[in-house]
Parts: C-alpha cells; sequence; structure tokens
C-alpha cells in the first residue's frame, strides 16, 4: 500500500498540471493515481478535473470526442464519473446525456426525442432483463415451461423493432448491453443445471440471440456484461440491496470493472486493432536462454514449466489465425534460432512459417521494430513488443513511444496469456476474409520486393505482376470491409473521414452517389479489397468524398486506375468536372500531391465551411483520367451502366 | 474554522464528489444546501462513503442522513474508524 502522502502530492500535481492546460501531464498523474490507490473519491476527482480540460485532451492529446447517449431502464448515475474516466484513459472525451428511466422505447423509436435531438455519435443501450424479457423468470419458474421459447422470440422481435427503427434514423454506433444470467433462482443450482428450460439456460439462449440480432445491424456492437459478471464472481457483481434500493444494476466495488468494459466494447466501433505482435524469445516465447542452454535446455513443451510458454505460442497462434501479424524481434544467432525451431519442433506451439517476418540480430531491437515497419508498410502505432527484459521494454518505450510495450513477468510465465489478454489492442467484433488472408499477402509482398531488385524499368516490372483491379460496390465488399478500411488507412487517405457502414450504404444507395471498393490481385496473390472510394454528383460537378488505398498497394498505379473509375462514372452521371478534397492529417502526407499529379488544378480560395480542406478542380471534358496500360481492369459493380453511354457522352 | 469538526477522511471524499473545496465541508452542509448535493450526487457520496470504511448502510435510512454531521454520526454507530 503506498502512502497517503503519495497520493495527496499527485492529486497535488494533477491539480497544477490541470491549471497549466497540459494534458498529457494530467494524465500521466492521473494514471498512477488511479494505478496505485483505486479509491472512488479519486476516480470523482479525476473526473472532474478531465471534464474541466477536455478541450486541452483533443487539442494536445487528439482524444477523440464522442457525443454519447445513455438509453437505460436502470440507475446509471453513479457510475458515469468511472466512464469518463475510463473513457479519458482509452483517448476518448464523452459528451454524456442520460435518457429517462422510462422513456427508452419512446427515445428509441421516436424520430423527435431527446435522443433523435442530441444527434449522438454513439448510443450505450443498458436495459434490464426485466425490461428486455419481463416474463421471463416466471416462465421459467418450473424448469420444463413451454412458454419460453415464444417468449425468447418475442423479446428478441421487441429489440430488434427498437434497434431497426433507431437505426433507420440515425448513423450513431451503437452498444448493446447483455443481460447478466441470475446467479440465484427458486430451482437452485441443481435444477438450473439440470432442467431444460431453468432461468439461466434461457438467459444464455437469449444473450446469444440478441448478439446474433446486433450482428445484422450495422456498427452495432454486443457489449457481454455477463462475461464481465463472471468473471467477477456474480454474486459480488451486483449488490441486490442497492438494486432493490436504487434500481443500481452493479455493485460499487465493480464500477470501475463495468465502466472499462463498456469502453473497450465500444472502442471496437470506431479504432481498427493493432496489426502486429513482435515477440523476444529468450524467457518470453521459450523458457532460458538459447545461447547458454541450447536448443535442449531451453523450456517448452508439454511439461511444466514448459507448458506456459506453451500457453504463450499457442495464443500466439491463434492471434495470427485472424490475421494478427507475428514477428520475432530478438538479440541471438539466427542460425541457432532456426536449429531451435528445427530441432524442439515437437514441443513448439509455433514454427518458424508462422511469423511474418523475424528480427534476429544484435541490433537495437527499435531498430528492428523500425525496419519492420518499413518492411511492411505499417505505421508504429500498429505494433505491439512483448519482452520479458524490462531495459528493453524501457528502451522502446521511449524511443518508439507509438509501440504498445508488455514487459512479461520472467518469474511467472504463467502470467503471459491473461497479461496479452488483457490488453484491448487486438480486440475486434469483425473478423473478414481479408483479415485472415493477411498472413499469406505480406509473405506475397516480400517476394515481390525481392522480384522488384531483379526486374528492369519500373513499367516492365508492374506488367510482369500481371495485376488485375476489380472494381465492386462498397456494400459487397463486403460493407464490413469497407469500413474497416475507413477505420483505419492513415496513410494513402485523402480525407481520413472514418464513415460508418450506414454512411456508406448511404453513398451506395443515394442519386447521382459513388461507393466503389477495388480488389487487386497479381501473380504472387490475393491482396483482397485495399481501396475505396466515395463521391456525389450534383449537377455538372462530381466531387470526390474519400478516396483512400491501402499503403500495402501504394505505387502500382492503383490510384490512379481508381480516379479513372470514379470520373467514368462521374461522367456517365452527367458530370463535366470532377472535384477532388485533400484534409492534411499528421499521417498522408504520402498522397498530398495525388491531385495536383494527376492534372488536378488547386482552388484559389478555401471554403469557409471547411476550413481544413484544399480543393482541387480537373475539367472532365478535356482531362480525364485514364488508368494505366499495365493493369486489367474488371469490373461487377452493381450500378454500372453500358458502355455505349460512356461513348455516347 | 467549523470544518475542522469533520473528520479528514470523510471531508476529503464529500469534497471530491461535490467538487468543492474541502474548507467547504461543514457539518452544517448537506442535501440542497449546495447545488452539487443533489440525490444523485448522495447516492455517489454513500456509495463512496461505504467503500472507503467497509460499512454498509440500511437503504432505508441512505435518504435520511441528508447533512454531513448525520453521516458522521452514523458512520460511529456502525463503528467505522473515522
Amino acid at each position: 500500500m503506498q502512502s497517503d502522502t503519495e497520493r495527496q502530492e499527485l492529486r497535488r500535481s494533477i491539480k497544477e498540471a490541470a491549471a497549466a492546460h497540459d494534458a498529457a501531464a494530467v494524465l500521466q498523474h492521473a494514471r498512477r493515481l488511479l494505478a496505485n490507490f483505486s479509491k472512488p473519491a479519486d476516480v470523482m476527482f479525476c473526473a472532474s478535473t478531465f471534464n474541466g480540460i477536455a478541450d486541452d485532451m483533443k487539442d494536445q492529446l487528439r482524444a477523440r470526442r464522442l457525443k454519447t447517449y445513455i438509453v437505460r431502464s436502470v440507475t446509471v448515475e453513479p457510475i458515469l464519473p468511472f466512464l469518463t474516466t475510463e473513457a479519458v484513459l482509452s483517448n476518448y472525451v464523452l459528451d454524456l446525456q442520460i435518457g429517462g428511466y422510462g422513456s427508452y422505447v419512446d427515445e428509441l423509436l421516436n424520430p423527435q426525442s431527446a435522443l433523435a435531438k442530441f444527434k449522438p455519435d454513439l448510443v450505450l443501450v443498458l436495459l434490464d432483463l426485466e425490461d428486455i424479457s419481463g416474463r421471463l423468470p416466471g416462465y421459467c419458474a418450473d424448469g420444463i415451461g413451454e412458454a419460453v421459447e415464444a417468449e425468447i422470440n418475442e423479446s428478441l422481435a421487441r429489440v430488434e423493432q427498437l434497434l431497426k427503427s433507431f437505426r433507420s434514423d440515425s448513423c450513431a454506433r451503437i452498444l448493446f448491453q447483455g443481460i447478466v444470467v441470475p446467479d440465484t433462482t427458486s430451482l437452485g443450482d441443481v435444477g438450473e443445471a439440470n432442467l431444460p428450460h431453468s432461468l439461466g439456460n434461457a438467459v444464455r439462449d437469449l444473450n446469444q440471440r440478441l448478439a446474433a440480432l446486433c450482428r445484422t445491424i450495422s456498427d452495432c456492437v454486443f457489449f457481454d456484461v455477463d462475461q464481465l459478471a463472471a468473471r467477477t464472481g456474480r454474486a459480488l457483481w451486483r449488490d441486490t440491496r442497492m438494486f432493490l434500493a436504487s434500481r443500481l444494476p452493479v455493485a460499487s466495488s465493480s464500477f470501475g470493472t463495468y465502466a472499462c468494459g463498456l469502453v473497450r466494447s465500444f472502442s471496437a466501433l470506431f479504432r481498427a486493432p493493432r496489426k502486429v505482435l513482435c515477440t523476444d524469445l529468450d524467457n518470453t516465447i521459450w523458457g532460458g536462454v538459447l545461447g547458454e542452454d541450447g536448443p535442449e535446455g531451453i523450456a517448452t513443451g508439454s511439461a511444466f514449466p514448459g507448458n506456459c510458454y506453451f500457453e504463450y505460442q499457442r495464443y500466439l497462434k491463434q492471434l495470427s489465425s485472424r490475421g494478427i501479424l507475428l514477428a520475432i524481434v530478438s538479440k541471438n544467432n539466427d542460425a541457432d534460432v532456426r536449429e531451435a525451431f528445427q530441432i524442439r519442433a515437437a514441443d513448439l506451439g509455433l514454427t518458424l512459417d508462422n511469423f511474418v517476418a523475424t528480427k534476429i540480430s544484435w541490433n537495437e531491437k527499435a531498430t528492428s521494430i523500425r525496419e519492420l515497419a518499413e518492411e511492411l508498410s505499417l505505421g508504429l502505432d500498429s505494433f505491439v513488443f512483448v519482452d520479458d527484459n524490462p531495459v528493453e521494454c524501457e528502451a522502446i518505450r521511449q524511443q518508439l513511444p507509438e509501440v504498445a510495450v508488455i514487459a512479461v513477468p520472467v518469474e511467472e510465465p504463467w502470467k503471459f496469456v491473461e497479461l496479452l489478454a488483457a490488453q484491448p489492442f487486438f480486440d475486434a467484433a469483425v473478423v473478414t476474409g481479408d483479415d485472415i488472408n493477411r498472413l499469406n499477402e505480406y509473405k506475397a509482398q516480400a517476394q515481390r520486393a525481392e522480384f522488384a531488385n531483379s526486374a528492369g524499368n519500373r513499367d516492365e516490372f508492374l506488367a510482369s505482376l500481371e495485376i488485375v483491379c476489380t472494381f465492386l460496390s462498397a456494400v459487397e465488399a463486403p460493407l464490413a470491409r469497407s469500413v474497416q478500411l475507413l477505420a483505419k488507412t492513415n496513410q494513402f487517405n485523402l480525407t481520413t473521414r472514418r464513415h460508418s457502414a450506414a454512411e456508406v450504404e448511404a453513398f451506395a444507395s443515394g442519386t447521382g452517389c459513388q461507393a466503389v471498393a477495388i480488389r487487386v490481385r497479381d501473380r504472387f496473390g490475393d491482396a483482397g479489397v485495399v481501396g475505396l472510394a466515395l463521391a456525389r454528383t450534383e449537377g455538372d460537378s462530381c466531387s470526390i468524398d474519400s478516396l483512400l488505398l491501402s499503403c500495402r498497394v501504394i505505387g502500382r498505379g492503383i490510384e490512379t486506375a481508381l480516379l479513372a473509375h470514379i470520373a467514368e462514372n462521374a461522367i456517365r452521371a452527367g458530370a463535366n468536372r470532377l472535384v477532388g478534397e485533400f484534409i492534411a492529417t499528421k499521417k498522408n502526407a504520402p498522397c498530398a500531391d495525388f491531385y495536383v499529379s494527376h492534372g488536378f488544378v488547386p482552388e484559389a480560395s478555401s471554403q469557409a465551411s471547411s476550413p481544413e480542406s484544399v480543393f482541387y478542380q480537373l475539367d472532365l471534358t478535356t482531362s480525364a483520367p485514364t488508368s494505366p496500360a499495365w493493369l486489367t481492369l474488371e469490373g461487377n459493380e452493381s450500378n454500372e451502366l453500358s458502355a455505349s453511354a460512356v461513348v455516347a457522352s | 474554522m467549523s470544518s475542522q469538526q469533520v473528520p479528514s477522511s470523510l471531508r476529503d471524499i464529500l469534497a471530491d464528489i461535490l467538487e468543492i473545496s474541502p474548507d467547504e465541508v461543514t457539518p452544517e452542509l448537506g442535501v440542497g444546501t449546495i447545488d452539487s448535493w443533489d440525490s444523485f450526487r448522495h447516492l455517489q457520496a454513500i456509495l463512496a462513503i461505504e467503500g472507503e470504511y467497509g460499512v454498509q448502510f440500511d437503504p432505508a435510512r441512505i435518504a435520511e442522513l441528508t447533512t454531513v454531521s448525520l453521516i458522521q454520526t452514523e458512520l460511529v454507530a456502525k463503528g467505522a474508524a473515522l
């Protein structure tokens, strides 16, 4: 237990930093205060301090402001300071508004409700079993009830109507909270476990089906609160006294856990997961030091403590199965490592093939990670670094602050998986085919780079790749992939607008609108859907709202093909002028001259409504862009017009 | 000053929750005497105090604990070390 003097000291530092409007310092001290002293009053103190410097956090830390509306049938007010605090720790500034206890139905259904007028970015729907399926406990009382199935169906239909009705009028992201499985029922544990329609079974079934319903609604995530309750202990999760007295759904001792779970869950709607895990070898992927203990001496396999490391390896392999790239960053002799992977293959949960790249050398690890970022064309903020050596970990924290660092405890290898799982950076509510194919694609990238070195001039090289571009509707990319691209593409992204699924759908279906995705394959592999453009034609002018391309396919003329395709569609829709827009960010310098290099002319004056934007114009009647000769184009975009229309125009 | 009569741990919790200076926490301070002490802050305060001192109040009494001095008396009755 830390001393109260230190606590007071930290609080003083936070106050001073807040008075000086130094958001980073406030956050740094607040993290220490909250990590070392979990007093509710400290959380209140932090929440009120954070609220006071919300603008500084937005300006200095680029914290994302979310207008958040809570639709609820329970008391959430005492939990809000915890929610505010957890959100700030994840770099969100919540602008909160709370609905009435009894008005959640009206709020979701009525387009004139307080919820609709608030125009939120995020809606948290926090209802109790009583509201979602109030008759279920009665029907489940005998454990064999015939009416249970029908009641579940009816409850689902009601929730579906609420969510779909809300979705039809709003693009806000939705978090829908599930139900905590009741801990105590009149059937007792034996009856609960053995009877087909016990309340526990019914609620578990209902939760699964609510999650399935959420999958059918765009930008909606299911929050499995029961999982949190189970991890904490269901008996501790709810304070029956306070639930009955004040409709407080969670015991005050679990406010922090609950708030953290909510933030982690809705984050999946706003943030893409990190993409690369770099792991150390000695005392991390296996026990012992290869250079000293030799391949036979390192600990891995089925016996303790080797099985702790085996669990870690298996966890990494599972991450790799859903598209997280694995890399080795180790100070070792390359030949020794290859020998160890061969000799101990039977005792290892991973092979070298599971890694997209290995950096086994005596170089500084920061250098190795920088090289990896360059080779994979990924930002450092996509990286996670796992190492047992505190010095290495600190070096990365200081030199590459964007990289997430996990220092694993060398004396407790059974904790590695737990530590990794506690971190949110690989959280994803959606996994697409493109994610799963990522390892192969990055390996193909490496082959391509090798091939480029042996080929002659650029055009010949590009032609020899036999690149095929397929245009398809962004809604059929599939839609989840389009939204994912919008959410995570940073470098080649002209406006960096993080549109939601509903907004993409609006582009796809609007009159004169285009929502085009591009899929790319070549002789080395299928890169999948890697680019997207959204544009709107009004009168004789077509404006490009968004145009982006995954950085791993930049430099092959694909961006030009995408632009040419947009231009063709615009001409068909009656446009004779193409308007490009560029909004500079910290990361998108690689595409800053995109429009100029395609013959666009910058507009002299900026528009008052969007001061950050620079606009460019292209006369389509004289200089429509054309796709490079080395690309083969295919199109099955649904809104394609006949070829004769192009000739006619 | 009258705030000296309020034990410092209790005074600090209430100051955090009500977003006021510790000096302003007097025994007479209560629900309705300042704007920030509304019914939700009251619930927040009670929950934080329960957590701090490891006690549980009877829900029927919570609404009656409307001033600092009443809360303090109840805590003493529950055997809390202030």
